[in-house]
């Protein structure tokens, strides 16, 4: 058994450090307080391959493999995990379209989306009670040449800077659990992206409510096949909840380390605080947390890329870290103390960002009912 | 079209070193290793001038077996080839001897028409391979380079000295060391990465390079490395008088030993 990363692997997480600290350190303040859609960044992640990391080399993707993209999201988290929530999200939409989508679908859309020429978004929410049901579940009605979607997917991530959505229909009144995904051209007449919500964190990243006022769609844009929607949905949320626990995990990790570094140069009684036994229990419990959270990480990812079942894993690691995420940066601010607590330190913003990624696509008990299914 | 060599150092991050409390020596057992930053600049250099105007870029290293961790990040910052020399002899190799075994790969390997160093190395910066190597070699050296270009069998290259620059103008084979502010090194992509693994690297054997055992052996020793620590007596005169103050400074720094 081999916990380590391959040395390619290292190498393209190097690559990720390197490019964290040169783009996204200098940026990721600025992005906390005003929000902007970061777009240089963009243009340079697509420079270096990263928006097509996921995707095989005859797509024109890098082709590195689950656990590469892993690394290097919990490597660019470190520094911003408001880009790479844009990153993961647009890797959503790039994967369903790759794996479901027609020939057509996979030439005008997945090389577009590699080169970072268009952005995509994977709206799956609803403000029902699930997906399908409640007066704002999307509807597909069929016509003559293709459907009309009318409803609104809710807390869409990317929402206004995407090119393309992929959104998830009721094509049966019937049968309301039976969803339909669609790829939607964001110039499609009637749709209409609401105004932008202002979240806790993730700033950087636009999140909105998408509304579907009478939008044809033509036959081809269904993804996949009729009432396959849910099945893309489950696979797609699932890969995304390991990618949200490398945000997680990056987060921490950079948590960790500013307290590490605050607690040998603040010295107090004398000698710097890291020597205290207080102190020093503080960061033992966060670099703890941190390094087990990582290994579940990898071990899911691990899964996914040798192609076995995975879920249940990537729900413990989900699980694990919407215990302890929020816990990793407790214990790191308590070490800084009253300098933690303040907006001139990253602190504050890694805690923001941190509840996002525990909180957002599924609440912090949802994983637990995958776990319990899994062994019962 | 040139045809271009570049030597390099594995090295230890020195941001992953620390210093031991007790003794402050060196804690190197968790350092990960590196491509020496100035030589990353010359690897950067010889790939930018190889894009702009054709030609080959070869990467040739000397080390311990850890050498071996270099290859695959060397060849996918630009070099289309790396040849490499692992032995326990670089261990405690100083400049000379890391030049001794420098040359003799090159005489083997051939000839290039621009073989570029960084100006010093991470660890122990003695800034003195590039110079030695073009000794050994008897070609011509520039050192300090911040600007560089090519043409024909013709190398321009801009020093930056003490008290301004100047531009020397040589004609080829030349050994050339680069300083930090020549370019930016790129960070890789991540296709560059992945097809870091497809070129081609060789080992060369030292045993092969008919050098005498005086050759391998350094002429400088390192007895022990230390890491400085800046300790701080804190000590405050609170006498009401400047000049009582003053005097109580001036003889603590005489028994510091500062006349």
């Amino acid at each position: 058994m081999n916990f380590q990363l391959t040395e390619e692997q290292q190498l393209i997480e190097q690559s990720a450090r390197d490019f964290a600290k040169e783009f996204l350190d200098p940026i990721a303040v600025q992005l906390d307080y005003t929000g902007e859609f970061p777009k240089a960044v963009i243009a340079e992640l697509a420079n270096h391959d990263f928006l097509g990391l996921h995707l095989p080399a005859e797509a024109g993707g890098a082709g590195a493999g689950f656990v590469s993209y892993v690394a290097v999201i919990e490597s660019l988290s470190r520094s911003s995990a408001a880009v790479t929530s844009i990153i993961n999200n647009q890797a959503m939409a790039s994967y369903a379209i790759q794996t479901w989508g027609s020939d057509a679908q996979k030439k005008q859309y997945v090389r577009a989306f590699i080169k970072g020429e268009t952005i995509g978004a994977f709206a799956v929410c609803e403000n029902g009670p699930t997906t399908g049901i409640g007066p704002d579940a999307l509807n597909a009605t069929k016509t003559e040449d293709g459907y009309v979607l009318k409803g609104t997917k809710a807390y869409v991530r990317n929402a206004g800077e995407a090119g393309v959505y992929v959104v998830f229909a009721v094509t049966d009144a019937a049968d309301p659990n039976a969803l339909t995904a669609f790829v939607v051209d964001a110039s499609a007449a009637g749709l209409k992206v609401g105004p932008r919500l202002n979240t806790m964190g993730l700033k950087g990243c636009p999140v909105a409510h998408v509304v579907f006022d009478d939008v044809k769609v033509p036959e081809t844009a269904v993804l996949g096949s009729l009432k396959a929607g849910r099945e893309i949905a489950t696979r797609v949320l699932a890969l995304a909840s390991v990618a949200e626990a490398a945000q997680t995990v990056g987060i921490g990790q950079a948590a960790v380390e500013h307290a590490a570094a605050y607690a040998k140069q603040r010295v107090q009684f004398g000698k710097p605080i890291a020597t205290l036994q207080a102190i020093q229990t503080l960061l033992a419990e966060a670099a703890t947390d941190c390094y087990l959270a990582r290994l579940a990480l990898r071990a899911a990812a691990q899964l996914v890329e040798d192609g076995k079942p995975f879920e249940a894993e990537a729900a413990i690691v989900k699980s694990f870290l919407a215990r302890l995420g929020s816990k990793i940066l407790v214990d790191s601010c308590q070490v800084e103390g009253g300098m933690g607590f303040s907006e001139s330190m990253p602190l504050p913003r890694l805690f923001r960002d941190i509840a996002g990624t525990t909180l957002l696509d599924s609440p912090a008990d949802f994983p637990d009912y995958a776990i319990a299914a899994s062994i019962a | 079209m040139p045809k271009c060599l570049v030597c390099y150092k594995w090295t230890l991050d020195e941001k992953d070193i620390k210093i031991k409390p007790a003794d402050s020596s060196l804690d190197t057992a968790r350092a990960k290793g590196k491509i020496s930053d100035f030589d990353r600049n010359a690897i950067e250099e010889a790939a930018l001038l190889v894009e702009k105007q054709g030609g080959a870029v070869h990467a040739l290293t000397y080390g311990t077996s850890a050498v071996k961790q270099s290859l695959k990040d060397v060849l996918s910052r630009g070099p289309e080839k790396v040849y490499w020399i692992a032995d326990a002899s670089a261990d405690a190799a100083d400049a000379c001897v890391t030049a001794n075994v420098l040359a003799a790969a090159i005489r083997k390997l051939g000839s290039y028409d621009l073989i570029l160093c960084g100006e010093g190395s991470s660890d122990v910066f003695n800034r003195q391979t590039a110079v030695r190597l073009a000794a050994l070699l008897s070609l011509p050296c520039v050192t300090y380079v911040e600007k560089l270009s090519i043409e024909g069998d013709t190398v321009k290259a801009t020093r930056k000295l003490d008290e301004g620059s100047e531009v020397a103008t040589v004609k080829g084979p030349v050994v050339v060391s680069v300083l930090g502010q020549i370019n930016k090194p790129r960070i890789p992509s991540l296709k560059q990465v992945l097809a870091a693994s497809k070129k081609p690297n060789e080992e060369i054997k030292i045993t092969d390079l008919g050098l005498k055992p005086e050759s391998l052996q350094p002429k400088s020793v390192h007895r022990s490395v230390k890491g400085f620590v800046t300790k701080r007596k804190n000590i405050i005169y609170k006498e009401s008088s400047a000049a009582t103050n003053v005097a109580k400074l001036t003889s603590s720094l005489a028994a510091e030993g500062l006349r």
